[in-house]
């Protein structure tokens, strides 16, 4: 008894520990910035076009390796950066609009296996091209000078660019609300995931909605990898286990739902967080634990709403 | 009727033959194609007559396997005692899993019915991965063999067929029974079999149920096969297997999942013995179905026939 006390005690030793707290609370959620990037527009695709996009953590990777290639052609420095980021993002929004014209308007009305195994087949392919362009080999990318320091806050020191990456999300996620919410286009997507028959009926070209939310999508993983590339190491398996993060994310917060997106991204990346503190080595089984919970108490998730 | 018989015959007459017309590591093809045929028509009992796509059936698969694979490995069983025991084993815990996934699952239908038995393959994958004491971990169980003359290919053959032929009796008539029409009823109009007073969910738990038993079942055959068990099995990529199979065979007949089984493990055989970027060729092929055959091979075949 007294052993099991001694253990518990020194597993949670570090609940007393306020600079470790902040830390792991930063790293949770600028990883759950990240997470919120991609599963906003899995959610997204989800809610108006009613496809699952196994396809989206390969666009994600995508965008990493994008920012692996653009960063040897601009300059040093946080222009340079910049000129990553908006390339990475314009690239994989071509990428969005060639597979969302191409592919996925032909499916729309095919039965959902089809629709997943077009999405599978993309997932197959795309991490194989990612093999022939950029290798097998793991690429890094270096971090503009002024956020590779770190910034004393509250009296601890944090890496200054897990600052930045909570700073774009919550930038990116007002940027989203705004778009969702103050524009007609937005008006058309939240229209969109509650009735798309009635859209379309009303005179809407749900064509053309279909293919702007898609490319948005694509293009705010492509983000979302650029954003990632100097914190993650870029490797042609990068995808399978980012699409799964957003899945859970997608699952707790509600299909369809952004705001669920953002609260559910921050959740699981808190919980990844702290979980690997509190239980080194089962803190993956904690996120699908969190997962299984939530779909059973809310099987439609935080944000979501029955059918 | 009496062509009907011929055919089958000839059927029987072939797969008896087989073994002496192949070399040893195309009687472990065959033996593949076996386990995986009764996965793809278990699958597919689902699917094309209950209307229910799984997006998580490679679980049940896996259970099964790991289930056949522990009672040969840990149950200090004598090999004979133990192998005798490995498919009641492998179906009861692949039937009792499904139990639990399937009373969640089947609260929900068409695309979110997926995600939940996705969400708990995942659960189940990351408990396959981190309980390495009972299931070894990422290097998962391996040295399986059945006992004396069984591990020898061409005996152990003869053995998968035992173990499959019936469960595709048992699963046919199952479909063309009352209760496989009242299934087929559902996947048209589950409201309307409601009315009538059918209890539609204990309906398709049932099916899942049975169905997954049956998944399991084929794993275990494959498993001692094989001679490994891996968490891979269990991973959310392995669960297009049987999607792929079912959509290539059609999934408006019974055995059309079969024959989309044969395919697929012989076109995996074939392309990634010449090129490491089979998952490219793969996803070509998979891209080149859902876009251009929609009812699969059998599809093809009845297209001909009635022209």
């Amino acid at each position: 008894m007294q052993s099991l006390i001694e253990t518990l005690s020194a597993q949670f030793a570090w609940m007393q520990n306020p600079v470790v707290i902040a830390r792991q609370a930063l790293a949770g959620l600028s990883n759950g910035m990240l997470l919120f990037l991609i599963a906003s527009g899995l959610s997204l695709i989800f809610g108006v076009l009613r496809i699952i996009n196994f396809a989206h953590g390969a666009l994600f990777m995508f965008g990493a390796f994008a920012a692996v290639t653009l960063t040897g052609l601009v300059p040093e420095g946080l222009a340079g950066f910049a000129g990553v980021l908006i390339g990475a993002t314009a690239g994989l929004a071509v990428l969005g609009a060639a597979i969302e014209t191409g592919l996925l308007r032909r499916i729309y009305l095919a039965p959902h296996e089809f629709q997943l195994l077009l999405t599978f087949a993309l997932v197959f392919i795309l991490g194989d091209a990612v093999k022939l362009i950029w290798g097998r080999e793991d690429h890094s990318v270096s971090m503009p000078e002024i956020l590779s320091g770190s910034t004393q806050a509250l009296g601890v020191t944090f890496p200054t660019y897990r600052l930045f990456l909570i700073g774009a999300g919550i930038f990116i996620a007002i940027g989203l609300w705004a778009l969702l919410h103050k524009t007609r286009w937005g008006i058309f997507v939240r229209a969109a995931t509650m009735d798309r028959a009635m859209l379309g009926s009303l005179g809407v070209d749900t064509r053309r909605l279909f293919t702007t939310v898609f490319v948005l999508g694509a293009a705010l993983a492509g983000l979302g990898g650029a954003l990632a590339a100097p914190v993650v190491s870029i490797g042609p398996g990068l995808h399978v286990q980012v699409i799964i993060d957003a899945f859970v994310v997608v699952v707790i917060g509600g299909m369809g739902s952004v705001a669920g997106a953002f609260v559910a991204a921050l959740l699981v990346g808190l919980v990844n967080a702290f979980g690997i503190l509190a239980f080194p080595g089962l803190s993956v089984v904690l996120t699908f634990a969190l997962m299984a919970v939530v779909l059973i108490v809310r099987p439609w998730g935080l944000f979501g709403s029955p059918e | 009727m009496s062509r009907l018989r011929a055919i089958a015959a000839a059927a029987v007459l072939v797969l008896a033959a087989l073994p002496a017309a192949l070399s040893d590591f195309w009687i472990f093809i065959a033996i593949e194609v076996i386990a995986f045929a009764l996965y793809a028509v278990s699958f597919n009992v689902l699917l094309g007559y209950g209307g229910m796509l799984s997006f998580g059936h490679a679980a049940f698969f896996g259970v099964g396997a790991y289930a056949g694979a522990l009672v040969v490995k840990k149950a200090g069983l004598a090999p004979e005692a133990a192998f005798a025991l490995v498919p009641l084993a492998a179906m009861a815990a692949a039937a009792g899993v499904a139990a639990v996934v399937g009373f969640f699952s089947v609260r929900r239908s068409g695309i979110y019915f997926g995600m939940l038995t996705f969400a708990f393959q995942m659960l189940l994958y990351t408990i396959a991965l981190k309980a390495t004491g009972l299931t070894g971990g990422d290097d998962g169980i391996t040295g399986l063999k059945p006992p004396g003359a069984l591990a020898r290919p061409a005996v152990y053959y003869f053995f998968a067929i035992t173990m499959v032929a019936p469960a595709l009796y048992v699963l046919y008539r199952l479909v063309n029974s009352p209760f496989g029409i009242t299934l087929r009823a559902l996947k048209a109009n589950p409201r309307r079999v409601q009315y009538v007073g059918v209890d539609v969910r204990s309906h398709q738990l049932a099916t899942f149920v049975i169905s997954g038993a049956f998944a399991g079942l084929a794993g275990a055959v494959f498993a001692l096969s094989s001679g490994n068990v891996f968490p891979a099995w269990l991973n959310w990529t392995a669960s297009a297997t049987p999607i792929v199979m079912a959509v290539l065979g059609g999934v408006s007949t019974f055995l059309g999942p079969a024959l989309g089984a044969a395919v697929y493990v012989v076109l995996e055989v074939v392309i990634s013995g010449r090129t490491e970027y089979w998952p490219l060729v793969m996803g070509t092929i998979i891209l080149a179905l859902v876009l251009l055959m929609p009812a699969g091979l059998t599809g093809l075949w009845r297209r001909k026939g009635t022209s």
